[in-house]
């Protein structure tokens, strides 16, 4: 009989905790990355291309005014765009870059705007650095450290550099999480990463460029 | 504070700390100790629960195929059918995952020692309720005024805090009651052990506060009236010593309540009520899947698929909910029978279990209202 209610109890205390163990995505993004570079070979910052998948699209358009239906003109967007990339500072705009093993900052996007191309929204926009890096190593990731977010490469040149034909460009998958790494992901509620683990990279997407 | 209420509220603290801990644990390491803040667990130690994995990958491939099938039962109404099924596929898989009230649910119905048939009822309900709460959101906001996604986000972001709070108080009503209950019955428990305690206890008594109980006076009931001190109840202070009767089968417990509330109190008139109120707060808070379906669907011209689509995900999710709640209770029955073989200490064990149970449904108030249980944001891109 305790037998019994320990099993039960065992399961009941799994499912239960499972209710804060993963938080999972309702928005999927997929996304091209451009790294810039300068002429004098210091990294200058990232030009992303984001694309919704289509019913994120569609929530993100409702209630947007357009003169024809099925059509959003980039005028129509801009106050959209705004509202993205504000909301994103709060998330560091889902984007992580170390030179040579220093994190970089990034300031305020430029140049940003939504495309609404086949039933899907593409957000456009640039992360400058706040003060241009040169490095050997650059590493960027892009990802969504809740998971509220599901990034993933696009399929056809998913990564590009500009302006550093010295440089070679190579990027990374995010692997299967083993067990061990699932486990760890259920706990990040509660014992939250320290700022020095490199936990982050088994779901992040990972840019590198290596520079002589 | 007496010493028998600091005794039990230290045995609460405990058995709170045990249930956070276990329920922390419990999903990343079952055989395990809990792992040091931010050290990764050993390779190979742990046990694998890829079906967890496969259950986020299943209600994933559902989710992004519900576009599919809204679209194409534009044009083929059999199409229809097969979203509907779907959609009920995605309710299920979907409601294992985080969010849905299914701790709070279960954590409700194991402290109100509620029926598992009423579980199942009230699982129902909160499912219901979450659904029919997304499709009056979208169709006021999205149908009625044209809203955008901020707007909406922002809403939707209201009734969760709403929700939150209601389940917070829910949480702490249920929490006073059975903490009371809980302190009641660790007090008669040690009324039956009281004998050897009694001279001790009335000489301390006597002797720090004579005068305030009056006990020249020769009432001393007044002393057991303060609480937790019943070894020194009905002790008539005779010059040859103290005598107390233990033969009084109706005494009074240290809160003026004949004894802990019983379950048919509970279970009795207003239950219902009680119950569908609190399932009612849980189910609240629309489910973000549901509201991105329906304007997905409204935006395809097709709303009442959509009411349909998110209709049938919510039974998918009672379901699953349902039988989540029908598993706490039975393990609270078995719990309960265990109990039964060991008087006393048994029943102070239930009476744990429940404020236990209540005040984990705080916990998960406050975790939820603080946003660390968040477990679907909308707000990342559109404010």
């Amino acid at each position: 009989m305790i037998k019994h209610t320990c099993r039960s109890c065992a399961i009941l205390l799994l499912l239960l905790s499972i209710n804060r163990a993963e938080a999972h995505p309702h928005v999927w993004v997929t996304f091209h990355s451009e790294v810039l570079y300068a002429a004098d070979g210091t990294m200058t910052g990232i030009r992303h291309a984001w694309t919704f998948d289509d019913m994120f699209s569609a929530y993100a358009l409702q209630g947007i005014a357009h003169a024809k239906k099925g059509h959003y003109t980039r005028d129509e967007l801009a106050s959209l765009a705004q509202t993205n990339v504000e909301s994103l500072k709060e998330y560091s705009y889902f984007t992580y870059a170390r030179g040579d093993g220093k994190k970089l900052k990034f300031s305020d996007p430029v140049d940003y705007w939504l495309e609404y191309r086949d039933a899907t929204l593409t957000l456009h926009f640039t992360l400058p650095l706040k003060a241009p890096a040169f490095a050997k190593a650059i590493k960027i990731e892009v990802y969504d450290p809740s998971i509220f977010v599901d990034f993933e490469f696009a399929k056809d040149t998913p990564v590009s550099l500009s302006g550093a034909p010295q440089c070679q460009m190579t990027y990374d998958l995010p692997h299967q999480p083993t067990a061990a790494e699932q486990s760890r992901l259920s706990q990040l509620d509660f014992v939250p990463l320290d700022p020095l683990s490199t936990y982050g990279e088994i779901f992040a997407n990972k840019i590198l460029v290596k520079c002589p | 504070m007496t010493r028998s209420h600091a005794a039990a509220l230290t045995a609460l603290a405990a058995i709170l700390i045990a249930c956070t801990t276990a329920i922390d644990s419990a999903w990343s390491a079952p055989f395990g100790a809990p792992h040091p803040l931010g050290a990764m667990p050993a390779p190979g130690a742990m046990p694998t629960f890829s079906w967890m994995g496969w259950i986020f990958a299943e209600q994933a491939a559902f989710y992004r195929s519900l576009s599919g099938f809204i679209r194409a039962s534009k044009e083929d109404g059999a199409a229809m059918w097969e979203l509907f099924g779907i959609s009920f596929a995605y309710g299920v898989f979907h409601a294992v995952g985080p969010g849905h009230g299914k701790a709070v649910i279960s954590s409700y119905l194991v402290a109100n020692q509620e029926t598992w048939r009423r579980g199942i009822v009230l699982s129902f309900v909160s499912a219901a309720v979450q659904s029919i709460v997304a499709i009056i959101v979208v169709a006021i906001a999205a149908v009625l005024l044209g809203a955008t996604a901020k707007a909406i986000g922002l809403t939707v972001h209201l009734v969760e805090i709403t929700s939150y709070a209601f389940v917070i108080l829910i949480g702490l009503r249920l929490l006073y009651v059975k903490g009371r209950g809980f302190l009641i019955a660790s007090h008669e428990l040690s009324w039956h052990h009281a004998t050897d305690l009694t001279f001790a206890a009335v000489s301390t008594v006597k002797g720090l506060s004579a005068t305030t109980f009056h006990l020249s006076e020769g009432r001393p009931r007044a002393v057991a009236m303060r609480g937790g001190q019943c070894q020194i109840d009905g002790c008539t202070a005779y010059a040859h010593g103290f005598q107390c009767d233990h033969d009084h089968e109706h005494h009074e417990s240290a809160w003026g309540h004949a004894h802990a509330p019983e379950p048919a109190m509970l279970a009795g008139a207003g239950g219902w009520r009680r119950g569908l109120v609190a399932v009612g707060a849980v189910g609240l808070r629309p489910c973000s899947g549901a509201i991105i379906v329906l304007i997905f669907a409204l935006a395809q011209d097709l709303f009442w698929t959509g009411v349909g689509a998110t209709l049938i995900m919510g039974l998918g999710t009672a379901v699953t909910v349902a039988a989540i709640a029908t598993l706490a209770v039975s393990a609270r029955g078995l719990a309960s029978r265990v109990a039964r073989t060991r008087a006393g200490l048994g029943m102070l064990a239930m009476r744990a279990i429940e404020a236990g149970a209540a005040a984990l449904i705080v916990a998960f108030g406050i975790l939820l209202l603080a946003g660390y249980m968040a477990s679907e944001q909308l707000w990342m891109f559109t404010g």
